[in-house]
């Protein structure tokens, strides 16, 4: 599906002149408007994308030093700020809105070179897990047009699947990178908490939220985590990273213990998936992997930690979206609570409406520490949890979801049905551990995806493991 | 913890500026009472000695410091997207003063 | 009515002496910017934006707790503070809740001479929000952000007042720790100091309802506002009537309070911790630079000012100048107190008078210090009387020439010795004979015509004291 290079060897040939930037931008841009059926994009980046790729081709012949991404056309989320169309989050209440400033993601993508050619869809503001919560259309699966590419970051996993694009940008707060990575066979990394700056990325759940690639395979993965990576002075969460490269994965498997989450793998799950994951993981023993058994008990509860914490810091993050410097504002308003009110209203979709009145709900006085505070607490729970079983293992694996993409419409008329789907990806982003969603075969012909995850900042081994499992299905 | 009642929805919607149609409020009501019937799980679990955490980076003190920078966007820049505005103030309704 | 007793609390904001915003690296001198023009992607509260922390503010933190008598939390962290307000961009106030940078403290107030403690509950950090403005006649309101962000320690005083004066006091000292800590330039004029205060009154030991009184931005107000709710509340309960709990603002044309919100004074805030900061460290080494670098308080310089033999009221108005404050002190410490005195009496009589009427400023003062020693030592060398030194201490401080040099040219230079002024006197006396002969009976107060007639003889150069002891002994009396 996605024929593109390997983007390294595309960058090289762009920047041996080889290869035009100009001409694999039209090849991005005409590729969007063949599978436009699918809906992946919300804008097309057409102008500025040109302009650059113009500039590159330019610089390229007066024997400039371009970078390691150059003339690389790339799709990024739609709540990622940028310039050359609209950010709108797929929320109407930011439909129009022309950003004054760019994702620190992104200034660092383009600083190597790559070019931004469209925004792509997305649950509105990041709420859901099938970008049917997008106010504007629903992204199709490229292996199923009936069924949802996962969310929230659907648009970019369809993207990357339908090859429009050799990579995209997601964003993961439960498990947004992975989910649709997983629904629609691709390569998704929720990297460390703070490895990449959330600057300039529309805020969901500020200490969940995580950036992140999505790709076909692993080693663009670690080429453009390594890019979007490091401290950011506009981002006070941003961490130290590793100074070895994350293109540096031959790390290889022997010595190398592997966790199965016993949580994630019990009589509840699906068969096939099951038989799946459990394949996957023979093959990794068979390579020399060492496979154990670990529990991590406080696990069925990260789903309900992460329905406070999460609805909790979005209702305070979405306080901005009040139509008055910004956005969508009631042209019918009054006063300044009808401007506040109605604008609002009009502006936010359902979800996004349910996740700030929880927020609300668990943040008033009076429910503050029964809600917000024990959540918080039982974080620290889980946490402990995963620190004592990094002391047994070097990686954790599970499956990605219970399920594999599930049909348009089956799970819109229950919100909690709907989270659900988040279970098993929840618990990284409470952590801050990194993850990882991996193809690993199909189920009644679509994808299912194999989680691996490792300790806070150990990104790079993690993307290793990943990688000589890939290699062992190629 | 009890479910929430009409009255609880209106409060909260108040505080959180959101003019709910009648539809709305109904069914909000159903969906946040089933919601929070769920994570009612976590009023049992026993977190004797443990302290909340709000974040997970351990990170302290990061700080800049005290000198202009250039961000890049103009004040042009920065108020092209404003719905309303007189000259160059955030034009907005009369504030209750 | 005098039963009621009045209990006083002030919360006031001061504005920190940064250069740029509390979380955002924008100027954070609004004083003659064009309306939104200081402001950056955080200011607006645009999608995206992140706060981060100006270093600078944990060092004047520190200052402001020594400052305020304690010492700063080792540990502290920020909070977000929600309610929706056009001035307030990202719906939401980072200030700090739980786990504030000051705990405590105290500032020592002195009220008609009786010295008084009013106790800290707590300070914190906070961010300021933006300007609004309300056009006569309009439906609209204006909003300017270039304020939103500015950095402010919001420092809460125990309800331990319980006048007028006790808070206009406090008011004071306050203003006083802030501006000598080096920790705001507390300007009033531009709002560097905004004042809350919590009045209510009672018969008994338990607490009335009080009020809030917001934004009041001068001393005067403060005592003022007090003043007329201490009256208004006293009057409410006297006919039978309830105080409502309620924030009011204070009309300055119309010097009253009135009430400015309606029913839903009671906000919920819904105070958590910013996940967007990490929390504020502050290790033992660190407060000890500072605590080793502090600069000398009020209360050490009335300390310092007493020994030299000032008054209470010249203290206070030295204080208002810290550099004067800090040049009296450095020429008590190489010139003896004596000296000190001398000149601080100038500073404090002609020289503040000039300088309000604005024909000095103290700049010429700390200039000209060598001589002001100069004109001291002049007098006390009795070559110019104190009534002649006045004269030429203007002129010494406008030209910066040498105070003998302006003395000579305008002829002030007292003739002191004795042999030349007897001469003199005696012909004076000799030229009044029965004015004399009165003084020998008994008629002290003659002497002063007689030192009159000598002056007038001299040409005014006589050392006047020295003639009337000298009179006194040719008439041996």
């Amino acid at each position: 599906m996605n024929n593109w290079p390997v983007i390294a060897d595309i960058a090289k040939d762009v920047e041996s002149g080889k290869v035009k930037a100009v001409d694999l931008v039209k090849e991005a841009l005409k590729r969007i408007e063949d599978a436009s059926e699918y809906k992946a994009v919300i804008a097309n980046i057409k102008v500025r994308s040109l302009e650059r790729a113009g500039y590159i081709d330019e610089q390229v012949r007066t024997g400039k030093k371009i970078g390691r991404l150059a003339g690389v056309p790339f799709i990024a989320k739609d709540n990622y700020l940028a310039f050359g169309a609209d950010t709108t989050a797929a929320s109407n209440i930011l439909k129009g809105f022309d950003a004054p400033y760019q994702a620190t993601a992104i200034e660092k993508l383009e600083a190597e070179g790559a070019i931004l050619v469209a925004k792509a869809n997305l649950d509105a503001f990041a709420h859901g897990s099938s970008t049917e919560n997008s106010d504007y259309f629903t992204t199709l699966n490229p292996h199923d047009k009936t069924r949802v590419p996962g969310g929230s970051s659907g648009g970019s996993g369809a993207a990357v699947i339908l090859g429009l694009v050799p990579f995209a940008l997601g964003s993961d707060t439960g498990g947004s990178i992975r989910l649709p990575a997983s629904f629609c066979g691709a390569v998704g990394m929720k990297p460390t908490y703070g490895l990449v700056s959330r600057s300039g990325v529309v805020a969901m759940a500020s200490s969940l939220d995580c950036m992140g690639p999505l790709t076909s395979n692993v080693t663009d993965a670690g080429l453009i985590l390594d890019v979007m990576s490091g401290r950011d002075p506009l981002d006070s969460t941003t961490i130290e990273r590793d100074y070895i490269s994350y293109t540096k994965l031959d790390i290889g498997l022997k010595g190398k213990i592997i966790g199965v989450i016993k949580e994630y793998m019990g009589d509840g799950l699906d068969g096939n998936i099951k038989a799946n994951i459990q394949t996957a993981i023979n093959n990794l023993e068979t390579a020399g992997a060492t496979i154990k058994e670990i529990s991590l008990p406080s696990l069925p509860l990260a789903l309900a930690v992460y329905y406070i914490i999460c609805p909790a810091e979005v209702s305070s993050n979405l306080s901005r979206y009040d139509g008055q410097r910004y956005g969508y504002s009631a042209k019918d308003a009054d006063t300044l609570d009808d401007s506040y009110e109605l604008s609002r209203e009009k502006g936010f979709g359902a979800e996004a409406k349910r996740r700030i009145m929880i927020g609300t709900y668990v943040l008033s006085s009076g429910y503050y520490d029964a809600y917000y505070n024990k959540a918080q607490t039982v974080r620290t729970k889980l946490i402990n949890e995963f620190q004592a079983a990094f002391k047994e293992v070097d990686f954790l694996a599970g499956p990605t979801s219970p399920s594999t993409a599930f049909k348009i419409g089956e799970n819109t008329s229950d919100p909690l049905k709907m989270y659900l789907t988040d279970i098993m990806t929840v618990a990284a982003n409470l952590v801050g551990v990194p993850a990882i969603s991996v193809p690993c075969g199909t189920s009644d012909g679509l994808p299912v995806g194999l989680q691996l995850m490792a300790p806070q900042q150990k990104d790079r081994d993690l993307l290793g493991l990943a990688k000589a499992f890939e290699d062992l299905n190629t | 913890m009890a479910k929430l009642t009409q009255d609880d929805i209106l409060k909260l919607a108040k505080l959180a500026r959101l003019r709910l149609t009648e539809t709305e409020i109904n069914k909000l009501q159903g969906e946040i009472g089933e919601i929070l019937e769920y994570v009612e799980v976590l009023q049992n679990v026993d977190i004797k000695g443990l302290m909340p955490t709000y974040q997970v980076t351990g990170l302290t003190n990061i700080t800049r410091p005290d000198e202009v920078r250039d961000y890049g966007a103009t004040p042009s820049d920065l108020l092209k997207n404003l719905p309303a505005r007189e000259k160059n103030y955030i034009k907005t309704k009369r504030m209750i003063r | 009515m005098s039963s009621y007793k009045a209990t006083i609390g002030i919360e006031c904001h001061v504005q920190l002496k940064t250069a740029t915003k509390l979380f955002a690296a924008v100027s954070n001198d609004a004083r003659a910017a064009e309306p939104n023009t200081l402001i950056s992607h955080i200011c607006m509260g645009m999608p995206g934006s992140l706060p981060v922390l100006n270093g600078k503010v944990i060092e004047l933190a520190t200052k402001a707790a020594f400052a305020l008598g304690t010492r700063p939390q080792a540990f502290s962290k920020f909070d977000r503070k929600h309610y929706f307000y056009p001035d307030l961009p990202k719906g939401y106030q980072i200030s700090q809740f739980e786990q504030p940078i000051i705990l405590g403290g105290h500032i020592n107030t002195s009220v008609e001479g009786k010295p008084k403690r009013i106790n800290l509950t707590r300070a914190h950090l906070e961010e300021d929000a933006g300007k609004s403005t309300h056009p006569e006649g309009a439906n609209y309101s204006l909003v300017d952000l270039n304020r939103a962000g500015t950095p402010l320690i919001e420092i809460v005083s125990e309800p331990e007042m319980h006048s007028a004066a006790e808070a206009k006091a406090y008011a004071q000292e306050l203003y006083l720790l802030m501006k000598y800590a080096d920790v705001s330039d507390v300007d009033l004029y531009h709002g560097n100091m905004r004042f809350d205060v919590n009045v209510s009154v009672s018969k008994t030991e338990k607490l009335g309802t009080r009020t809030e009184t917001k934004n009041l931005n001068s001393f005067r107000s403060v005592e003022k506002a007090i003043d007329y709710e201490i009256v208004r509340q006293s009057d409410l309960l006297d006919k039978g009537k309830e105080i409502l709990q309620e924030t009011r603002g204070w009309d300055d044309t119309k010097q009253k309070t009135y009430s400015q919100r309606s029913k839903e004074d009671s906000h919920d805030y819904r105070y958590f911790p910013d996940p967007d900061l990490p929390p504020i460290v502050i290790d033992e080494k660190f407060i000890s630079v500072i605590e080793n670098s502090m600069p000398q308080l009020p209360d050490e310089l009335r300390r310092q000012f007493e020994k030299i033999g000032l008054d209470s009221s010249q203290a206070e108005t030295l204080l208002y100048e810290p550099e004067i404050s800090k040049f009296v002190v450095e020429i008590s410490d190489s010139h003896g107190n004596k000296t000190a005195k001398t000149i601080a009496n100038w500073v404090t009589g002609e020289i503040q008078h000039l300088v309000v009427d604005g024909k000095l400023d103290w700049q010429q003062v700390l200039t000209n210090s060598k001589s002001l020693v100069k004109l001291v030592s002049l007098v006390d060398g009795n070559l110019l009387s104190s009534t002649a030194a006045k004269e030429v201490l203007v002129d010494v401080l406008t030209t910066g020439s040498d105070p003998q040099a302006i003395a000579e040219s305008k002829n002030l230079i007292q003739e002191s010795d004795e042999s030349a002024l007897i001469m003199i006197i005696e012909q004076v006396i000799s030229d009044n004979q029965k004015a004399a002969e009165d003084v020998r009976n008994g008629e002290i107060k003659v002497i002063g015509f007689l030192v009159g007639q000598v002056m007038k003889a001299s040409q005014g150069k006589a050392n006047p004291t020295i003639v009337q002891n000298l009179i006194k002994k040719l008439l041996g009396v």
